[in-house]
């Protein structure tokens, strides 16, 4: 058994930074994951770091948070946040009186804007559609939300927390109707672990609820599910939102090589079955082909839903729910924390741990705004120069990363999942999907004997129906036909079988 | 613009298309062949599926969905077209053993065993269980070739790393066509003490001369030689479009390559001429009658938009498998998804159904309802509908 003092369930911004927040105030504390960090609405967003502007005529608090972390997340974590900009583009028709109220909202907040004609927000972004009415520039940032993830667990790691990915918790262990700890099991060997704590921090966003439930307790959410595409290349160097009260498809982030854009938003019951419709792609694609034409013939190379926690709510509209956040204390050592977004994500651990502080009866102030992340100096950038410094052994041809890049980062973590190199060095982003070089990983990590070749062989499969989930959604056009050409390899060429 | 005259334009020069011109110029007629470029016979294993479903194709293809265009041609034909293709290839030099009553097995590069008819000599030793006994050949850096794989399931396989300068499949090949090369590597190989039953290789073991290859490593180490399918780029595929390509163009065939056809000139119910850029530069090439095989999504003969498909060429009708949502199943592994019966369907006599015009005819994946991963029929069915389309030409012409 492992004891410590706070259990955090879920491997989410969310919970990420409230274990960076623990570390950096020195308490013990134990991270679960069911999956991987950020695999769930976390990785499943734009990765767009709001100004604020997206709320701030409807939800002026959230908008405020959101201005002041997007201020502090461009000081403390300069390798995940690209400062990029946004503008928010009024296209004919889009109301005016909407416009006046964002700009006096901006003001009122201390939102920087400045409006601008057509011409000037064509020379930032030349692939807008040259017929829009203006364009207001506010300080939107592009996030990668997996690097945030594992930048926040590095500080945890370096002082000594624990996580477990990969381990479902099962039983929220009780004595004398407290919770003192949990039961998980290891996804992978199937072993059973407990840890014990003084305090649960039930963390795991559209889950919240099924694993309150484990407590006896109850978490009334509205779960939303938001869908989203991205595109094989990057259409613009800024954010580009559309003028209007929130609706579908009205933003596109770019994030290094590609750009992402939605979303929707439909109510959903089960976090755990969600797909995308081919006409909720169609909407996306519709809509933001209206700000950037572009976007009606450029290549799709992914779609994905995400699944947002929303505090429950009487509004039939799911966008009308606040985005604020909430921390509830069940009475019992567990709290579940939900709402909030991205963006916020350490303004709500900086709030559930000044709580737990208090429940320990502890003083330290909360440090997680003034220290940059660790780990940053680990990351590879995205220079062209570094990725092209080894030509003869590129594993990725669309993203360009060496093998020598993938051995670095196989040794340096000891990762058995070609997850956690997609996510440090883009591998398998580009077009292909990691058609080609997720073979050539696995074997790599074979021939470095991190996995078993029947290991390596299994993954391939896994990955294969997962990259299939993500692609499916965007199979037209050359898409379809590179994936014509991906099944052909692996079942004509690889005979390969589904697990028998 | 020029203007070039013919008897038959082939547009695609993949297996269908070739083993198509090459019939009709057999029969004395002026052929010339269209292409943008390599086909997509030059990312395949250079192996000849021409039913996979069971153990006898020809009675797999009896056995196939009653509109498989497969029926249309008889079962005579089709093994006279793989007697045609055998035959032609063992006049230069890449022999591919197998019979139409019997599939075969040859090992993949994963370990799994892929079905097919006939294979070129160099995978003639492909073992047919998981127990022989094989030593495996790599090479140092080579990124598409992992023999881990193969030995999760092959528990009596073994390898050794060769290092050969180069690192990827096609420098490689290039390398075993050099003779001081080959020679360094026999006596590198001579002193590995192997002792299993057979020696595999990624198949890289030369360009064109292949066979040559295989037979000199056979005869120094006294033991039988087999190559294994690589992914893209596979030099088997690459042997088996240029041999065919050579074959083309010995029997009087004229190939205009890198030139994509861009429109067509019509007249009444006749096409008169494809109009092929050079360039940049337009040139209409003329004819009596055209043969369509231009492949299929991946040949890029046909498009999916997000709500139909279009046949790129002469835009002729394209049966549809449903709307977008019903064009991929939610499961990787399975093979009937419905976008596996997009293409142009045809009459018996080759010509595509609802078709303007009288003098067009299509083979090769073009066709709908082939299906040609769930069936495994994939340049056996090219080969077979090529001269099953080169015939009605003929007829037309005639």
């Amino acid at each position: 058994m492992i004891k410590t003092d706070v259990i955090i369930i879920g491997g989410g911004a969310t919970g990420c930074g409230i274990a960076r927040d623990l570390a950096l105030r020195g308490i013990p504390h134990c991270l679960i994951e069911k999956g991987d960090y950020a695999a769930g609405a976390t990785g499943a967003c734009h990765g767009l770091l709001h100004s604020g502007g997206r709320y701030v005529v409807s939800d002026a608090i959230a908008a405020k948070e959101c201005y002041d972390e997007n201020m502090i997340l461009r000081r403390i974590g300069e390798k995940c946040v690209e400062p990029t900009g946004g503008l928010f583009v009024r296209l004919t028709g889009d109301s005016k009186i909407f416009r006046e109220r964002f700009l006096r909202s901006c003001e009122e907040i201390g939102i920087p804007t400045e409006i601008m004609s057509s011409t000037k927000a064509l020379e930032l972004v030349p692939n807008l559609n040259p017929e829009m009415e203006e364009a207001i520039r506010v300080p939107d940032c592009s996030i990668d939300p997996f690097r945030l993830c594992m930048l926040n667990m590095r500080t945890s790691e370096i002082k000594g927390g624990l996580s477990f990915i990969r381990h479902k918790v099962t039983e929220i262990v009780k004595s004398h109707g407290r919770c003192i700890g949990v039961k998980a099991t290891d996804m992978v060997s199937g072993e059973e672990k407990e840890i014990h704590g003084n305090i649960i921090v039930n963390a795991s966003g559209a889950w919240t609820n099924l694993v309150a439930g484990l407590a006896g307790c109850e978490v009334p959410l509205t779960l939303s599910k938001g869908s989203l595409v991205i595109t094989n290349h990057r259409l613009t160097d800024m954010v580009i939102n559309r003028l209007r009260p929130p609706s579908d498809g009205d933003i596109i982030v770019p994030n290094e090589a590609v750009c992402l854009a939605g979303t929707t938003s439909l109510m959903v019951e089960d976090p755990d079955k969600i797909s995308i419709r081919s006409e909720e792609v169609d909407i996306i694609i519709g809509e933001a082909g209206r700000m950037v034409p572009h976007f009606n013939q450029t290549r799709i190379i992914r779609a994905f839903s995400g699944v947002r926690p929303l505090l429950k709510s009487q509004k039939l509209d799911s966008r009308e729910i606040s985005r604020g956040f909430q921390i509830i204390d069940h009475q019992n050592g567990m709290y579940s924390i939900v709402g909030g977004k991205l963006t916020t994500f350490r303004l709500m651990a900086e709030k559930m741990v000044d709580t737990i502080m208090n429940a320990f009866n502890l003083k330290r102030a909360c440090e997680t705004a003034e220290r940059p992340l660790d780990g940053q100096d680990e990351l590879s950038g995205y220079p062209l120069s570094k990725r092209l410094s080894d030509m003869k052994n590129i594993v990725c041809e669309c993203e360009l990363v060496t093998r020598r890049e993938v051995e670095r980062i196989i040794s340096q973590t000891g990762t058995r999942h070609v997850g956690d190199i997609q996510h440090r060095t883009r591998l398998g982003m580009g077009p292909c999907q990691g058609g080609f070089c997720t073979f050539r990983a696995l074997g790599i990590m074979h021939d470095m004997d991190i996995l078993t070749a029947e290991q390596s062989v299994q993954s391939l499969r896994e990955f294969l129906q997962r990259r299939f989930r993500g692609i499916r959604g965007a199979l037209w056009g050359d898409q379809l036909r590179e994936e014509q050409l991906v099944e052909y390899i692996y079942l004509g060429i690889l005979a390969m079988e589904r697990n028998k | 613009m020029s203007v070039i005259e013919y008897d038959v334009i082939v547009i695609g020069a993949g297996v269908s298309g070739l083993t198509a011109g090459t019939l009709l110029a057999k029969h004395g007629l002026n052929v010339a062949l269209v292409t943008t470029g390599e086909p997509t016979a030059c990312l395949s294993t250079g192996c000849i599926d021409v039913c996979s479903v069971s153990e006898n194709p020809l009675q797999a293809i009896v056995s196939l969905p009653q509109r498989h265009p497969y029926h249309l041609i008889s079962i005579k034909n089709i093994r006279q077209s793989l007697r045609d293709f055998q035959q032609a290839m063992t006049d230069v030099g890449m022999p591919y053993e197998g019979s139409p009553e019997n599939n075969r097995r040859v090992l993949s590069a994963i370990g799994t065993f892929k079905t097919t008819c006939l294979t070129p000599v160099t995978m003639q030793a492909s073992p047919q269980n998981e127990d022989e006994k094989i030593h495996i050949i790599t090479f140092a850096g080579l990124k598409d070739f992992y023999p881990g794989y193969i030995i999760s399931r092959h528990k009596n396989a073994s390898f050794s790393i060769y290092d050969a300068g180069v690192a990827t499949t096609m420098g490689i090949s290039a390398n075993f066509e050099n003779e001081a090369f080959l020679e360094a590597f026999m006596l590198w190989l001579e002193k590995q003490n192997i002792r299993e039953d057979k020696i595999a290789f990624p198949a890289v073991l030369g360009l064109e001369s292949a066979s040559a290859i295989v037979k000199t490593i056979e005869s120094r180490m006294e033991c039988p030689v087999f190559e294994i399918p690589t992914i893209p780029p596979s030099m088997p595929g690459r042997r088996l479009f240029n041999h065919l390509k050579d074959h083309f163009r010995r029997h009087g065939g004229v190939i205009y390559w890198g030139w994509p056809v861009v429109g067509v000139e019509k007249s009444g119910r006749k096409i008169e001429a494809v109009i092929a850029e050079s360039q940049g530069r337009p040139n209409s090439l003329n004819a009596k009658a055209f043969i369509l095989a231009t492949g299929s999504f991946v040949g890029g003969g046909l498009h999916a938009n997000r709500d139909s498909i279009v046949e790129k060429v002469f835009h002729l009708p394209v049966f549809l498998p449903g709307k977008r949502e019903t064009w991929f199943d939610h499961d990787y592994f399975s093979l009937s998804h419905g976008i596996g019966q997009a293409g142009v369907a045809v009459d018996s006599d080759f010509r595509p159904v609802d078709c303007p015009w009288d003098n067009v005819f299509a083979c090769g994946a073009i066709l709908a309802h082939t299906e040609t991963l769930k069936n495994g029929c994939g340049h056996g069915f090219a080969l077979a509908t090529g001269q099953a389309a080169a015939r009605s030409c003929l007829e037309c012409i005639r």
